[in-house]
């Protein structure tokens, strides 16, 4: 058995972490991307989130590798994720290619769920302490890299050599990718996380702060973001995202006991009390939150027909103008044009820069 | 002492040269025709004469082409097309509210507060109502575009077209035609749904307020302007520059980018006329980003890369000082 998994954000680190340390063969896709995207959109219902394509063209590309079993969670409910892998599925079959599915369904009972769990374990010839052991590593991998990722991109905005950090943040992306042990690649983050440390800081700069929000696999994954977060950091701008894998896993086992997010629920109460799908409230929340936090701007994304961002836009825009507060939306699929998406975002980042100047003087 | 602005868009490409007192100098209006290079070098020459290399103090680009012309003159500032148009509009009447505009491919609303951009809007999905498509329906009605305005002025009638859709604008104007109304009516009805698909698309929500200004190719036509006032209400103004304000943005930016860094333009010359300039692209493969990267060469030289999201391409060139 050779498993692979759909990409989402800095979820595979920590992935092939658990499947290093477990002993199970695995592919991980190439990172999302045009190839991923066309070979997603041949297969796909026209009218299907961005996200689902691209998941798609991620299992098509890890089959091409070897990958004969697919591992993808299915949460019902919120919104058409808890559809993506039946429908996958039944794509993939007509499209011609052969490939086990182990759905990790939380929503039809912890029996299900740890059935599915237990079916990946069992390829695997660790003690039950080891398995433990290895879920413990791949946890810490993942909260690592997205503890360094967000912490390079906000210090962008500070750094004193231009493009340190993003150079950073790509050498660690690489050299986490090289080592095949689990330990040695906890090791490596660790490393890196040290080296932020060390880098050289100017906290006199007073850079520009946007809030990424908006549709959590869109935001988390740079391809489909049109890399807007490395486009800010190109220009010194400080950034902060509201959702990662590591909020995700926190969220979901915090779920059952309604402790989780709170602090974004809290803040949205102003504007929207109940759950709308999806991150509506933590898509509200958190742009409040950047508002009371002293942030320049926000800035949501999300793909095309995703009904929780489309229900969060118009309590946005209320927002914006009740607080005076600039927030841009900006909605990607296939057809967006990369060039159109840069000018608008560097039209926004020009206007908050001149607003902010002038209310010094 | 002059400054240059360039606009480099999709149908046109336009030159402003400003004085010490940022007053229009000189200022020409090219069409692209999908060579921005050829056209850069065209207007360098017919610039040529008349400026020293020396007496350019700062050079500022804009417009869709911005990138990769800013590599080849050597600009000071690259600028979008939002910040140009805000700065240019600022600079005519400091108590500008809201900046109607409308260009080749796209248009844009921005709205400003005490000089300042707090809201702005592009179209995104649809270029129904923008100068190309009345580009083509000028073509085709047999009228040149600088008098279609004129042909909606004398309209007596009112024809209502579909304004949702160019092709389907241009069924119901193909419909209107044979059922037997003038060729003004039609023209002025094809002026009316521009504004209304402009408004209710581009404007919705936004707070419309005077003093208005209307820039970009199109405010060349009365009819629009005309369309504009009857639908809000109120006057709309066309500054005398109105083809042109971009390049004039672009201009002053690049003087205040100058101004903040203290350096001195980065200007090549008016000579780049002679010189050979080609552009290539190819993808990179060396990660999975697949990036398109754009190489500029000038006489067989490479001066710059583009599109490259890492930066490994573009920061192989070690810019000649």
């Amino acid at each position: 058995m050779t498993v692979t998994v759909p990409h989402y954000g800095n979820s595979f680190i920590g992935l092939k972490v658990l499947f290093d340390a477990l002993g199970i063969n695995y592919v991980i896709p190439p990172r999302s991307n045009q190839t991923a995207l066309d070979l997603g959109v041949l297969h796909s219902p026209e009218e299907i989130c961005n996200p689902f394509k691209l998941m798609l063209g991620n299992y098509i590309q890890s089959i091409e590798r070897g990958a004969d079993t697919i591992i993808i969670i299915a949460t019902n409910g919120p919104c058409r994720f808890g559809e993506y892998a039946s429908l996958q599925q039944r794509l993939l079959k007509k499209a011609g290619y052969s490939a086990q599915f182990i759905i990790l369904n939380t929503q039809s009972g912890k029996k299900a769920l740890f059935e599915g769990i237990k079916k990946i374990g069992s390829h695997s010839s660790c003690s039950t302490f080891q398995k433990m052991k290895a879920l413990l590593l791949a946890i810490t991998a993942i909260s690592l890299m997205d503890r360094i990722e967000i912490k390079l991109r906000y210090c962008s905005g500070y750094e004193k050599n231009k493009g340190e950090c993003k150079r950073l943040l790509q050498s660690c992306y690489e050299a986490v990718v090289q080592t095949n042990s689990a330990k040695d690649a906890v090791k490596i983050l660790k490393s890196f996380k040290h080296s932020i440390k060390s880098l050289p800081l100017d906290y006199n700069k007073k850079p520009l702060k946007i809030a990424i929000i908006g549709e959590i696999y869109t935001i988390s994954d740079p391809f489909s973001s049109n890399h807007i977060e490395d486009q800010l950091m190109d220009i010194g701008i400080s950034t902060t995202r509201s959702l990662t894998p590591t909020w995700w896993l926190k969220d979901s086992v915090l779920k059952p006991f309604k402790l989780n997010s709170l602090s974004m629920h809290r803040a949205a109460k102003e504007y929207i009390y109940t759950c709308a799908g999806g991150y509506t409230r933590e898509t509200v929340g958190k742009a409040l939150l950047a508002f009371k936090k002293g942030y320049d701007g926000a800035i949501q994304v999300f793909p095309v027909g995703c009904t929780p961002e489309v229900i969060a836009k118009p309590i946005l825009e209320k927002i914006s103008s009740d607080k005076s507060f600039p927030i841009l939306t900006l909605i990607v699929d296939e057809m967006t044009g990369e060039e159109g998406f840069i000018t608008r975002v560097e039209a926004f980042t020009d206007m908050l820069e001149r607003r902010r100047e002038k209310c010094i003087i | 002492m002059y400054y240059l602005g360039i606009d480099i868009g999709s149908v046109s490409t336009d030159f402003v040269v400003l004085n010490k007192d940022l007053e229009v100098e000189d200022h020409l209006y090219l069409n692209t025709q999908g060579l921005p290079m050829k056209a850069v070098q065209e207007g360098l020459k017919l610039l040529k004469d008349k400026y020293l290399n020396e007496a350019i103090n700062a050079v500022g680009t804009t417009g869709s082409g911005r990138k990769i012309i800013a590599t080849v003159v050597g600009a000071d500032s690259v600028k979008n097309e939002i910040t140009a148009h805000a700065v240019a509009a600022l600079h005519i009447n400091p108590s500008v509210k809201t900046i109607l505009e409308i260009g080749g491919q796209d248009s844009k609303i921005i709205i400003l507060k005490d000089g300042i951009v707090t809201d702005f809007a592009m179209n995104t999905v649809c270029a129904a109502g923008t100068g190309s498509f009345l580009d083509r329906q000028a073509q085709r009605l047999g009228i040149p575009i600088n008098q279609l305005g004129d042909y909606a002025l004398k309209a007596n009638n009112v024809v209502r077209i579909a304004g949702r859709c160019a092709v389907f604008a241009e069924s119901d104007m193909i419909h209107k035609q044979q059922m037997g109304y003038d060729t003004p009516s039609i023209v002025k009805g094809l002026c009316d749904a521009l504004v209304r698909n402009y408004l209710s698309n581009i404007a919705k929500g936004k707070d419309i307020s005077a003093p208005i200004f209307f820039q970009g190719g199109v405010a060349a036509n009365k009819g629009i302007k005309n369309a504009f006032e009857e639908a809000l209400h109120t006057q709309v103004l066309v500054p005398e520059h109105y083809n042109v304000m971009g390049a004039i943005g672009a201009a002053i930016l690049a003087k205040e980018a100058l101004e903040r860094s203290g350096g001195t333009t980065k200007f090549k010359g008016f000579d780049l006329e002679a010189a050979h300039l080609s552009t290539r692209g190819f993808e990179c493969s060396d990660c999975s980003n697949q990036c398109e990267v754009i190489v500029i060469e000038e006489n067989g030289v490479i001066i710059g890369y583009y599109g490259d999201r890492c930066g490994k391409w573009l920061h192989s060139v070690k810019m000649p000082s």
